[in-house]
């Protein structure tokens, strides 16, 4: 839909709650609306919407607050069109607001079956939208279908099976009429998967292992049948080239997460990030940041798409800043690395060589003792959401710097049960800090750093404002001058913010969303 | 309330009015349930159970209430008012009975040795040791630093001990000292209330209560030390220090451990 029609049909307060193939294909072109988790196929979580400016920031301000009442973590990230907010919450929980006030509209829940093998509550990270159709994760590792105008189930598809392990938190992505997911549950003995169901039956299309079975290519990287259990969770969304017809997407840390031992090898295809088909799910090529993972540095963080200039050429570059404390710029059409350089405080390698493989220091696997690593279990950057501004041309990204105590404890693999052999502990007096962090895509040089007191969960936004959008978890929402850092307006929400800001217009006017503490918050100028 | 907390509470109720842990006799119990306590027990109650920030489990002494339903209760819901968290959100019953499981498994029912004199650490708190000038206990002492009543239940002995002898040895979060330099040169000390990325707040050794945005100050310095005297193993005698940590260790909130 052209831009000057939508803007008509708002005014008209009239929006049409369909999404095509096409509109997500030219969603970067529609400012107005936010229909897929990273705003575009390419992940840049950039608009163009500039009314909302450096020179005007500080007039922000609270258009309406909806407080879901539900508990947990709120990480999503909003799609807006139909002049509806669609917004999913912990524990099962979606509802569609409207966009003009703020009020419910219709309310999802499905009650969470006992018994979940939960590493980290039950969180859920978006909607994807196609035709008249919602999908989401429901945590119990199922895939629903919902009509967008009334919050009906449609229909709901098992992805595997909870008791074994397997949960769902991501947001799914639309190519063409299929709905990609991943999983979560490398805690317990999992074996990680992307999945491709059809969006009108729900029937399953493909699936790709990202552990690699004994056989198969690069089954040679796991001890015996340690693969049956190695993890290799896909519980971050991944983008889309739809040129290349390649889906790009992180893959989490091998199990059990921190006792190496048992699982002798590289271990692929787990902490990589894999390049596949989108008609056929088979492997296009892969690249593997962290090799026989033992610090639970998962490489799920957005593979963010970007057409760039790298030593005078130019290149079709994938860019990722991994947990293991690395940015990372590799060719998206063939997986060569292009660009590794530190972001945060490392202590567990030198460098990377010119294959991308990293260069190790010794004595620094988890140990009965406590092995002190740099970073922390967490990792850099972990999962919250990054932006690129082609404006800018800088990549934005939240990171933790922190140290952490990694022990090592042994464990038997049981069915469905919590099996990482181990566990990380805070150092004294060493509480660790955050930071938002601009980095330039080429050469992974950090061009800039928002020091924050601690670490960060809130993800990026960039706007044609010359503004990056992002939270805090002391409950502020944050603007900062895009290339410079320097924080020009921040609003105290009174929740702690692990989600990321979203924008769109409504009735001419910029707005931006973000989901804190338990609300969901809409800002816009005011005179 | 939501229905997920719902549940939960509607679990509670179930097994509030059972006090066997369903999983009590299944095989491996103990050690599945110290497998999910070294993730989430561990960073308080210490690797083997033996306390540290959080009390020492293997006593066998639970004050949230005796039966195992309780236990589930509290590492479910929480307490409320004191530092134990609720994790019903972030494990499945199964797991919270496995930790039951794992904690009855530690439990020895032997208090440690407690040496010293609590009487006279009493004293030693109130007169020449200075404590009471920035702890209260009671209602009775100041402010500067945390309110010790019920410490002798949140800490284990061992804690306690180095707590005194070195209190910058763990400095807990909202304990460290703040230091604001004003535009106009001036400086203000005093314990944190309050940090974050826009903003502080700290009390003066006066109980004076400040908040500055950044910028509207010079500079925020957070200083990796307590403002608790660092020298009292040079200032008390070895029985001293023994005789105070025997009070912290007695001090349980109403009731008065002898």
């Amino acid at each position: 839909m052209r831009i000057a029609v939508a803007f008509f049909l708002a005014l008209a307060g009239f929006a049409a709650t369909t999404v095509t193939e096409q509109q997500l294909r030219d969603a970067q072109t529609d400012p107005a609306t936010w229909l897929t988790y990273g705003k575009n196929y390419a992940g840049w979580r950039y608009s163009e919407l500039g009314e909302i400016n450096t020179s005007n920031v500080s007039r922000l301000a609270p258009r309406w607050i909806y407080q879901t009442g539900q508990s947990g973590s709120h990480e999503t990230t909003p799609l807006v069109f139909g002049g509806m907010m669609l917004v999913t919450g912990p524990s099962n929980h979606a509802d569609a607001l409207d966009l003009l006030t703020g009020k419910q509209i219709w309310h999802y829940h499905k009650a969470p079956p006992s018994g979940l093998g939960l590493c980290c509550g039950e969180p859920n990270r978006g909607f994807a939208a196609l035709g008249e159709k919602l999908f989401k994760v429901n945590i119990e590792a199922t895939l629903v279908a919902l009509d967008a105008r009334s919050g009906s189930v449609l229909w709901e598809k098992p992805i595997d099976d909870y008791k074994k392990g397997f949960t769902a938190t991501g947001a799914p992505i639309i190519v063409k009429n299929r709905v990609v997911v991943g999983m979560a549950g490398a805690e317990f003995g999992t074996r990680g998967f992307i999945d491709a169901y059809d969006a009108s039956t729900g029937e399953r299309a493909w699936r790709f292992y990202t552990v690699a079975a004994k056989g198969e290519p690069g089954g040679d990287t796991w001890d015996g049948d340690s693969w049956q259990r190695g993890g290799g969770s896909t519980w971050i969304t991944g983008t889309y080239d739809p040129e290349l017809n390649l889906i790009y997407w992180g893959t989490g840390n091998p199990g059990p997460g921190m006792d190496g031992s048992v699982r002798g090898g590289d271990n692929l295809y787990t902490c990589s990030l894999v390049a596949i088909d989108a008609d056929t799910g088979k492997l296009k090529w892969y690249f593997q940041f962290t090799p026989h993972d033992t610090h639970d540095w998962d490489a799920v963080a957005d593979p963010v798409l970007l057409d760039m200039t790298v030593k005078g050429e130019k290149v079709k570059a994938v860019v990722q800043a991994d947990r293991n404390g690395y940015f990372y710029a590799l060719n998206r059409t063939n997986g060569k690395l292009l660009a590794a350089a530190p972001y945060t405080k490392i202590t567990w390698s030198t460098g990377i060589d010119a294959k991308g493989r990293p260069q190790l220091v010794p004595g620094m696997d988890p140990s009965e003792e406590g092995t002190k690593v740099c970073p922390s279990l967490g990792g850099g950057h972990n999962w919250s959401a990054t932006a690129y501004s082609p404006q800018t041309k800088l990549y934005y990204f939240g990171s933790t710097d922190r140290c952490h105590l990694f022990y090592l404890h042994k464990q038997e693999y049981r069915t469905g049960q919590w099996y990482q052999a181990s566990t990380e502990a805070e150092i004294p007096n060493e509480p660790g800090a955050g930071a938002v962090v601009a980095v330039d895509p080429a050469t992974g040089e950090t061009r800039w750093r928002f020091e924050m007191v601690s670490p960060t969960s809130a993800g990026m936004l960039a706007t044609a404002g010359g503004l990056v959008f992002t939270g805090d978890g002391h409950g502020y929402v944050v603007a900062l001058d895009a290339r410079t850092g320097k924080p020009l307006w921040h609003f105290q929400t009174g929740g702690n913010i692990i989600a990321p800001p979203i924008t769109y217009s409504l009735n001419g006017k910029q707005q931006i969303a973000i989901a804190a503490g338990t609300s969901i918050i809409t800002f816009a100028l005011v005179n | 309330m939501n229905l997920r907390v719902a549940f939960l509470v509607a679990c509670g109720a179930a097994y509030a009015q059972t006090t066997d842990n369903p999983l009590a006799h299944e095989p491996q119990v103990v050690t599945a349930g110290y497998s999910v306590f070294r993730i989430y027990c561990s960073p308080c109650h210490g690797i083997h159970a033996q306390g540290g920030r959080g009390p020492d489990l293997t006593r066998g002494i639970y004050h949230s209430g005796e039966k195992d339903s309780d236990l589930f209760r509290t590492i479910s819901d929480g307490l409320s008012a004191t530092e134990m968290v609720g994790f019903g959100l972030d494990m499945s019953d199964t797991d919270i009975w496995r930790i039951v499981a794992y904690i009855r498994s530690v439990a020895n029912h032997e208090a440690p040795a407690v040496p010293g004199n609590r009487a006279d650490g009493e004293k030693l708190f109130r007169a020449n040791g200075g404590c009471g000038a920035c702890h209260v206990v009671r209602g009775r002492g100041g402010r500067m630093g945390p309110e010790l009543t019920r410490i002798g239940r949140q800490r284990s002995l061992e804690y306690l001990r180095d707590a005194v002898l070195d209190p910058n040895k763990e400095i807990l979060p909202g304990w460290t000292a703040i230091t604001v330099t004003r535009l106009d040169g001036t400086k203000l000390t005093g314990v944190e209330r309050g940090l974050d990325n826009f903003s502080v707040q700290f009390m003066d050794m006066e109980g004076n209560y400040y908040s500055f945005f950044r910028a509207d100050v010079a500079s925020i310095k957070r200083e990796d030390r307590s403002l608790m005297p660092a020298d009292y193993g040079q200032r008390l005698k070895a029985a001293e220090i023994d005789d105070l940590v025997a009070y912290l260790v007695s001090l349980r909130g109403t009731e008065t451990l002898h």
